[in-house]
């Protein structure tokens, strides 16, 4: 017998409506990135492809490379740097321990990006904490130019995505059975050979899923970039915000919204083909 | 297999495992407490008990999982209770075999030896023996996953000899196994420690295994051990209740005191009269004593209601088992409380029903005579 459930309809219109409103904005992106360009105007005129020719400029095509690269380094920062926190995180054998790494590296989560970000500025600048503190040190003279480069924004990025690469890495560290690193050691492996060995192998699936989340998201990082780039490290967000907002030529920020969005798709359908592909070949799953 | 692919030719005599007033607390809980054991070189030794009795704590602390709160544990000589687990040398076979999952037959079976720097030739060449021997054949190049239990288990079982250990450790490794693999197992394993003559110390709960393959059986409950015997002697001598009940079926009689009367020993209890020794016991007799009395079902005979003789007693029929071979059958006997009775076939379901009044004929020689303490 079918169990009827009058409430199903009900429990589902939010989700639906979210859709429906998400799927009907990315039409409205869509519409705008071929209509014409009309300066002066916020308004738009005819059907055109002009927007998707203009892309082929080596401008454009840079700040995509640079995206990519900097959600690659984020990802694989972000996952060297997580990895020990998890792992004390899930084996520490004191609670208290336990208790203070989880609210350490959870917190980050509940302070926004901006406040985070004006926290890396006051950090990173020319007068920040790190090179004030060198400089007392006696170790520099001249301040280094952390602000507006690759490396800020990278550091910063890192940071901002080590909650979720901790959790994702917890995840899958609690999930090793602990019989088969016993397995190991009882067969002759050290702690460290149990670890590379065993541990780390075991984890594969949650560190693959560890760097395609964070480097998803940080295909999407605007405020950090934005901040700490000043404008001189450009993400495709904040290209798009800058045709947008500045020059007021919504159709090509349109399409630059649309090519961040197919290639964030693109690169997350491709590592999901090669996780997938590594994680058969282990069989870990 | 040949006689030529023994791992450990038989060594001389001598003990491999010596356990010397182990104890492991758990907060203020004792886990084991102050055993003390000697297992000989090429012994197969059982520790048995039911789950909590601390059987495993003390395989893990041979195994060096488990840190002892106090005394020692001396392997081949060498006193290994501080050293770490991967310097031990010591073989085991996981409850859950925990194999490794991403690594096929073949790495799982080399890992120890890889661990160990052994020249690859010689690895390859220990691993296709150790294959051999468990016929795991045709199977290197299968992820574990894909192995059915009976398999997993012969991986597990490959990869722990493969090393030459000291000592094979075997924590539970039939309890996953449905009931005809366990009985193939049993005689797989049993052949494997006349193969290779390694020292395997055996964890279960369950008598049956213990009985069949173990040279000694160590009972242990509430952490201490209960007795340490061959099963044979086990079974027939159980040191106290505890065992006599764990192992097998038996009927516990009321408390009664021995006699000894013109030659003839007899046990008197208290509103049953005197049950007659036919000849007087070895063990645990001496008149004037209280004893308890401890009689396995396959000696109690059932015989026709009124029929007199030594030893009859008559009881209500409450309940058959039918198990196929043989009907258990209880009976309950007025000063006695209830007692099993156990005979091949299942005539005795026909011939004496449920409610039915039914004979009972106890053969003293077998009983076992206890402390009303114990």
């Amino acid at each position: 017998m079918i169990q009827k459930r009058p409430f199903f309809i009900t429990f589902l219109a939010p989700a639906v409506l979210t859709a429906v409103i998400l799927a009907a904005a990315i039409f409205e992106v869509l519409q705008y990135s071929v209509r014409e360009f009309v300066p002066g105007s916020l308004n738009v005129g005819g059907l055109t492809l002009e927007n998707f020719a203009r892309i082929n400029r080596p401008i454009y095509w840079w700040v995509l490379a640079d995206t990519f690269f900097i959600s690659l380094l984020t990802a694989v920062f972000s996952l060297l740097a997580s990895y020990p926190v998890a792992y004390a995180l899930v084996r520490a054998k004191k609670d208290w321990v336990r208790s203070a790494l989880v609210s350490l590296s959870i917190t980050p989560l509940f302070t926004g990006e901006i406040v985070r970000t004006f926290s890396w500025m006051l950090t990173l600048g020319t007068d920040g904490f790190i090179n004030s503190m060198l400089r007392k040190l006696g170790l520099i003279d001249m301040p280094i130019q952390l602000m507006y480069t690759r490396f800020g924004v990278v550091v910063a990025l890192v940071q901002f995505s080590m909650p979720v690469m901790i959790i994702l890495l917890a995840t899958a560290i609690a999930h090793v059975d602990r019989d088969c690193e016993r397995a190991a050691a009882n067969l002759g492996a050290s702690p460290s050979a149990v670890f590379w060995r065993v541990t780390l192998p075991l984890t594969l699936p949650g560190i693959l899923s560890g760097i395609v989340v964070v480097f998803a998201w940080t295909m999407s990082a605007f405020s950090t970039p934005q901040l700490i780039g000043g404008g001189k490290i450009l993400m495709i967000s904040n290209l798009a915000y800058l045709q947008g907002f500045s020059v007021l030529n919504l159709p090509f920020a349109a399409t630059l919204s649309l090519i961040a969005l197919v290639c964030a798709l693109g690169s997350l359908a491709l590592m999901k083909t090669i996780t997938g592909r590594i994680e058969r070949r282990l069989a870990v799953n | 297999m040949t006689e030529t692919a023994i791992i450990h030719p038989s060594k001389e005599a001598g003990s491999a495992v010596d356990i010397v007033r182990v104890r492991k607390d758990f907060g203020s809980a004792v886990g084991v407490a102050d055993v003390s054991l000697t297992i000989r070189n090429g012994e197969f030794v059982t520790l048995l008990g039911p789950s909590g009795c601390g059987k495993s704590t003390l395989l893990g602390m041979i195994a060096g999982f488990v840190t002892p709160t106090a005394g020692k544990i001396v392997v081949d000589g060498a006193d290994i209770t501080d050293l770490e687990p991967y310097r031990r040398d010591i073989g085991m076979v996981f409850q859950s075999y925990a194999l490794f999952p991403h690594m096929n037959v073949h790495d799982n079976i080399a890992f120890g030896l890889r661990m160990r720097k052994l020249p690859a030739a010689q690895v390859e060449k220990e691993v296709a023996r150790a294959i051999a021997m468990m016929k795991l054949e045709g199977f290197e190049a299968r992820r574990v996953r894909q192995l059915s239990g009976g398999q997993q288990q012969r991986v597990a079982l490959a990869r722990a000899i493969v090393i030459r250990p000291k000592v094979l450790l075997l924590d539970e490794p039939l309890s996953a196994l449905d009931k005809n693999l366990r009985a193939q197992m049993q005689v797989e394993l049993s052949e494997l420690h006349r193969k290779t003559g390694l020292t395997t110390i055996f964890v279960t709960h369950d008598q049956g295994e213990a009985l069949s393959l173990s040279d000694r059986i160590v009972v242990m409950n509430k952490g201490a051990v209960q007795q340490v015997a061959a099963p044979i002697e086990l079974y027939r001598q159980p040191a106290n209740g505890f065992v006599a009940s764990f192992i097998g079926e038996i009927n516990a009689l009321p408390p009664g005191r021995c006699e000894l009367k013109d030659g003839t020993a007899s046990l008197v209890l208290p509103g049953v009269g005197p049950l007659v020794f036919p000849t007087a016991p070895a063990t645990g007799f001496a008149p004037g004593r209280q004893v308890r009395a401890f009689l396995r079902p396959e000696h109690v005979r059932p015989v026709l209601a009124g029929e007199a003789g030594p030893n009859v007693v008559t009881g209500k029929v409450e309940a058959h088992i039918y198990q196929g071979s043989h009907t258990i059958t209880r009976v309950v006997v007025e000063g006695i409380g209830l007692v099993e009775t156990r005979v091949t076939g299942a005539e005795i379901v026909a011939s004496a029903p449920v409610g039915a009044s039914l004979g009972l004929a106890f053969d003293l020689s077998e009983a076992v005579l206890l402390d009303t303490a114990d």
